[in-house]
């Protein structure tokens, strides 16, 4: 597997950006994913965002805030952001570390992510009528 | 010179004992001078081959000593890895997780936690969370009388890392022991949601069931897209 | 450089340099895998992955980088995993203040070297201002 090549994808469909994380990020590149994401954010007008990490099989404190930060970013955008899918050593593991990620929304799966997503933006259409 | 000294080919019977201890030496049980000759000199030779004789019956006795030894010792080892394996299964056994309703899942606890059967148990859940896709579990620790800090960490460490993994834990059934505990830890309790038994958080987690299903209900009616125009 | 006693028998697994942020990447997975070989449980194996990342990140930030010396040895009646990382960087001032929750010098919010003494079974510290840091953590079973 070639680093310094590998790109991750952010894929369109219909109001969600879906950003599957499959390698093994170092700091570079995960400040390039946040920045990339924005961008794709601010371009697409996307509602939702779900990032799903269910291959990470490390999250270090770094990513971890990188991911959180994201989702507080993305909110003062309009936009929401749930992460998808973390592993139950990476949960406990981060816990440990003392990052709670307190304000990030978390999903077991992308369905129910999915989900998520479209209760908030019923949510907030029904609030702004 | 009344005594003479009656020695023959001296210098090869010297070589031959050199030769013949060297070999015992390098471990070779079976070498012996066997001199024919008969003069001053071979009794001292044949003393040399007693020695290597009651020698080698003493290694032999330790050999046999250090095989029983070592026999004994295997099956020690063997025994302590099946006492390892059993008290890893009565772990996995002492929290069993089960399914009880369309997404919620129960631990109930009973007995003296300690640091190490919490986290298995911890991670167990955990598993269990991420393998059903459940979003509600209920821990209930009615059965566990007490418990010390460091357990008391573990289980709220619990509840934080199953809301990242995108799941509800309810912890039911704290007794008055374990709420002293747990407060006097410190801990910011506004993210944990307790229950007084486990009928009321079985209750509780039915009805966030249904309000998860009436929503899913609601999602059919399309509301306009706001930037559609 | 400032280097640990050697009271530890400990059999060598391998050294490796993290000069950039890839050798970061690399040595981390490197060391999953000598603790997937130790028999560690999955959790063990993410606790000691996200530990050294933490004192590479350090190491690298801080230090431009350094060594990293992975070893096996016999803790406490433990077979214990011990990754030392040494650099010469510009040490640290003060040593308690760097190791209590919350505290950060330049990048990062500073959890790193409280956040991986949790992670770990054993963590020693030495360092000196101008001469560099080293850190040895280890894991056991």
């Amino acid at each position: 597997m070639n680093l310094h090549e590998k790109r991750i994808p952010i894929i369109k469909i219909h109001d969600y950006l879906i950003v599957p994380i499959q390698v093994d990020m170092h700091d570079k590149m995960a400040i390039q994913l946040q920045s990339q994401i924005l961008e794709e954010i601010a371009r697409t007008r996307a509602k939702g965002v779900l990032i799903d990490i269910s291959v990470l099989e490390m999250v270090d404190s770094f990513i971890g805030r990188m991911l959180s930060g994201m989702a507080s970013m993305a909110a003062i955008m309009d936009t929401s952001v749930v992460i998808v899918g973390m592993q139950p050593a990476v949960a406990i593991t981060l816990v440990e570390l003392g990052l709670e990620m307190p304000g990030v929304d978390t999903a077991l799966n992308m369905e129910k992510g999915m989900e998520m997503l479209e209760r908030k933006l019923n949510n907030r259409k029904n609030n702004s009528v | 010179m009344s005594e003479s000294i009656n020695i023959t080919n001296i210098k090869d019977r010297i070589d031959r004992i050199e030769d013949i201890l060297a070999s015992v030496a390098a471990g070779d049980m079976e070498a012996r001078i066997q001199t024919e000759t008969e003069d001053d000199f071979s009794g001292i030779e044949a003393a040399i081959d007693l020695l290597i004789n009651d020698l080698t019956e003493e290694l032999r006795q330790r050999e046999k000593v250090q095989k029983e030894l070592e026999s004994k010792l295997e099956k020690i080892q063997e025994q302590q890895k099946t006492i390892l394996q059993q008290q890893e299964d009565l772990l996995e056994l002492s929290s069993p997780v089960s399914k009880v309703w369309d997404n919620i899942l129960i631990l109930p606890v009973i007995g003296t936690l300690d640091s190490q059967r919490t986290q298995v148990m911890m991670e167990n859940l955990l598993q269990k969370i991420v393998e059903t896709g459940c979003t509600i579990s209920i821990l209930d620790i009615t059965g566990v009388p007490t418990v010390d800090t460091q357990v008391a960490n573990h289980l709220l460490k619990t509840v934080t890392a199953a809301r990242l993994l995108g799941a509800e834990c309810i912890i039911s059934g704290i007794s008055p022991a374990i709420a002293q505990t747990i407060v006097h830890l410190g801990i910011d309790l506004s993210t944990i949601r307790t229950k007084a038994t486990l009928q009321d958080a079985m209750i509780f987690a039915m009805k966030q069931n249904k309000r998860d299903d009436e929503i899913r209900a609601l999602k059919n009616i399309v509301i306009p897209n706001e930037h559609a125009d | 450089m400032l280097e640990f006693g050697n009271e530890i028998k400990c059999e060598l697994l391998g050294k490796f340099i993290i000069e950039n942020e890839y050798d970061i990447v690399t040595v981390r997975q490197t060391i999953r895998q000598f603790a997937k070989d130790a028999g560690m449980g999955i959790v063990d194996q993410t606790r000691i992955t996200t530990a050294v990342s933490e004192l590479f990140r350090n190491m690298y930030n801080y230090a431009g980088g350094g060594e990293v010396l992975i070893e096996r040895g016999e803790v406490e009646n433990h077979n214990a995993l011990i990754v030392t990382c040494i650099d010469k960087g510009p040490g640290i001032e003060n040593l308690e203040l760097a190791m209590s929750d919350g505290f950060t010098s330049g990048m990062g919010m500073g959890y790193g070297l409280p956040g991986a003494k949790r992670l770990v079974d054993r963590f020693e510290i030495l360092s000196k201002v101008n001469e560099g840091t080293s850190v040895r953590i280890m894991k056991w079973k």
